[in-house]
């Protein structure tokens, strides 16, 4: 009987063992693609090790080709272009091709496999836009409810982005609250410092996340971002240019100001900037600064409601009244708004009337 | 059994019909037989795997079970040896034919657990066939499923699913057309017997 | 009273910290629903409906919305002023809907009573009839709302 049963369990084992030995064997020779190499954009190389999908090895690394069904070749939007390497186009892609991208070599970059070396290319939006670890290495005031926030990359120890970009900066757990969030800053350093980025901030009342940048936050803390994101950059066009701006909306301005005076641009530039009274202005002296040391540019600050100690003898009022005095030729010129959404619809309705056609804005709304 | 392997091989594409006489292999065949193109893949693979492991499975029954007196583990281990085919066989295609792996490959973990691939190993012990005649038969029973799930698909796409009462769709339907076809393959069953 | 799972969820998150700051129950310690209907049964007394304050402060709203912080007076009787920040705000109820983050404030100059709340407190008083716990930061009793808006 005892016999039996050894009998029994040892064939069963030994069969069972060989079968999976041969597939181990198998999966070791046949599966094992050994670390790859991706070539982005002829930029930056990745290793990953192979085997899985594109879309996937490419998360790991932390560039995230947008995706909504997964990874299983439902949605079509995860293409990049495949430059080498990638082998055939499959059944799988083929439906969510345009001929002019069947042409160019376009891939779903969840069908395609890492088996071997890649080249690939992808927008540069989505290459450039990581997680980054930071230390917090400034906090000041700027106006009472305005903080100038600066802080030192530490992993990976340097960004690139376009002036007027923003970042989505990730709160930690304080007080009551329990989970950390996300919220969106434009940068406001000068792209041409790739070792920090400096945040304007401005208090919202029961603000989760301004709450722990005004209260909580201390300098050499580690805080984590991810960027940098957006289309509100500077169109290297030539023309004239209105900027138009309040309160925090002072951000992305400074960054392009900063970049535009070292890389000494001839564009003539009319900044102006809406406040409520003084006590909102911030940043004079380096307006001030960049109206000597740029060709072409005027920093004109609008109060809407000065208070009569305020010794203020500046522009009062709305700021779209001011834009045609400042105007040369509508054609020629482009506006950049950042701000309250009241702001930016009257300026924009206002630059459209005056036949201003290039209006671009970062809209808090 | 002194039939012919030529004769086993037409008879178990039309006359013994793994599918419409002895009905195993239905999940897939139901789910899959939606599509043309699928269908086809589907029922390759089938084609593919049946005609492996029913001579794998006559080799490790004679070789190994027989003479070590455990004819009785022959269940338990062709659903082994099937799996470990299956895989091996997804393995291969992945590595050196990404076109057939994802017109076939896809599909093998599927059939992994499809009755028919188990029915066809069992039965060919039950009928005493020699090794010639089980790869015939697995091979002809492959055909077979793969004639069965192609016609589906077909009268499927004839089939006009708006016209169709609440609740007849998909599956009921396929039911009905199946059972249809069954009979019409019954029309073939006094040509050859081969059980 | 028994809630279902969804109603649960929701309470954990009207509670501080998760969706905004200070939550949107206060100091009250009730659940959501009876806090609902209290404050419908207070409504019937004051003969309006959640829809009809809802429209009405929308209408408001879109009146402020553009003179931002510097503040308007409407039909010569509500002063009204926007504060925005960047960004939406998701609903706290899980029906995936996002709201501009904004505080208006308003004063009745006629009578006095002061006022506030957000994009996301009228889409919660609108489909739910949630004017928010005893003691939130953006609770309006409905009868001073009622006193300061109609």
């Amino acid at each position: 009987m005892m016999l039996i049963i050894i009998n029994n369990v040892l064939t069963f084992v030994g069969l069972s063992g060989v079968l999976s030995t041969i597939i181990v064997i198998a999966d070791y020779f046949l599966a094992n693609y050994g670390d790859c190499k991706i070539d982005i954009n002829g930029k930056r190389e990745i290793t990953v090790k192979g085997g899985s999908s594109l879309l996937t090895s490419l998360a790991e690394k932390d560039i995230f080709v947008s995706s909504a069904c997964g990874g299983r070749g439902t949605c079509g939007l995860c293409k990049v272009k495949g430059i080498d390497g990638c082998g055939p186009l499959l059944p799988t892609e083929k439906p969510y091709m345009s001929p002019k991208e069947l042409e160019e070599g376009i891939r779903l970059s969840c069908q395609v496999k890492v088996k071997r070396d890649l080249k690939i290319e992808i927008p540069e939006s989505i290459f450039s836009i990581r997680k980054y670890k930071s230390v917090v290495t400034a906090i000041e005031d700027y106006t009472y409810d305005i903080k100038r926030i600066e802080f030192k990359l530490i992993e990976p120890n340097e960004i690139t982005f376009k002036a007027g970009q923003y970042v989505q900066l990730e709160s930690k757990r304080y007080g009551k609250v329990r989970q950390p969030v996300m919220r969106a800053y434009s940068v406001s350093s000068n792209p041409s410092h790739t070792d920090y980025i400096e945040l304007i901030i401005r208090k919202v009342p029961e603000g989760i996340m301004t709450t722990f940048t005004h209260d909580h936050l201390k300098e050499k803390d580690e805080i984590s971002f991810t960027g940098p994101f957006g289309d509100f950059y500077i169109r290297d066009t030539g023309t004239d240019m209105f900027f138009v701006a309040g309160g925090s909306g002072m951000a992305p301005f400074k960054g392009m100001l900063e970049e535009l005076n070292e890389k000494k641009s001839k564009r003539r530039i009319v900044f102006f900037f809406g406040a409520r009274t003084t006590k909102d202005l911030f940043l004079l002296e380096g307006m001030k600064r960049f109206e000597e040391e740029m060709h072409d540019f005027k920093f004109i600050p609008i109060l809407s409601h000065p208070e009569p100690n305020d010794g203020w003898d500046g522009l009062t009022g709305y700021i779209p009244p001011y834009f045609e005095e400042h105007l040369r030729d509508p054609k020629n010129t482009e506006g950049y708004l950042c701000g309250n959404p009241g702001l930016l619809n009257a300026s924009e309705k206002r630059m459209r009337e005056l036949g201003i056609e290039d209006v671009y804005y970062d809209s808090f709304g | 059994m002194e039939i012919n392997s030529f004769v086993i091989f037409i008879a178990a594409i039309f006359t013994s019909n793994i599918l419409l006489t002895n009905f195993l292999g239905m999940c897939s065949y139901l789910s899959i037989s939606k599509d043309m193109e699928a269908s086809a893949g589907l029922g390759m693979a089938v084609f593919f795997v049946l005609t492996f492991t029913s001579g794998l499975n006559y080799l490790a029954y004679h070789y190994i079970l027989v003479p070590l007196n455990l004819v009785y583990l022959q269940y338990i281990i062709f659903i082994i040896v099937i799996a470990a085919f299956v895989q091996l066989l997804e393995l291969v295609i992945e590595r050196f034919s990404p076109v057939l792996y994802y017109s076939l490959g896809i599909f093998l973990p599927l059939i992994t657990v499809n009755c028919a691939i188990f029915g066809i190993s069992l039965f060919m012990i039950i009928r005493n066939y020699t090794f010639i005649q089980s790869i015939a038969f697995g091979a002809g029973s492959g055909l077979g499923w793969l004639l069965a799930i192609l016609a589906l698909a077909g009268i499927r796409g004839k089939v006009r699913e708006k016209m169709l009462p609440k609740g007849m769709n998909n599956a009921a339907i396929s039911l009905i057309i199946t059972g249809i076809m069954a009979l019409a393959f019954i029309g073939f069953s006094g040509v050859v017997i081969i059980q | 009273m028994k809630l279902t799972p969804q109603e649960v969820k929701i309470q954990e998150r009207l509670k501080p910290g998760v969706v905004t700051l200070d939550g949107f129950l206060g100091k009250d310690k009730r659940h959501y629903n009876e806090i609902i209907a209290e404050d419908l049964e207070v409504l019937k007394g004051l003969a309006k409906t959640k829809e009809e304050i809802a429209d009405r402060l929308d209408y408001l709203t879109k009146k402020a919305l553009p003179y931002d912080e510097d503040g308007v007076v409407i039909d010569e009787i509500y002063d009204l002023q926007y504060v925005t920040a960047r960004g939406r705000i998701i609903s706290p109820f899980m029906d995936r809907t996002f709201w501009p983050k904004g505080i208006i404030t308003l004063k009745n100059l006629q009578n006095g009573v002061e006022i506030r709340w957000t994009p996301l407190s009228i889409h919660l008083i609108r489909r739910y009839g949630f004017f928010q716990g005893k003691g939130a930061t953006f609770r309006t009793e409905p009868s001073d709302l009622i006193k300061a808006i109609f």
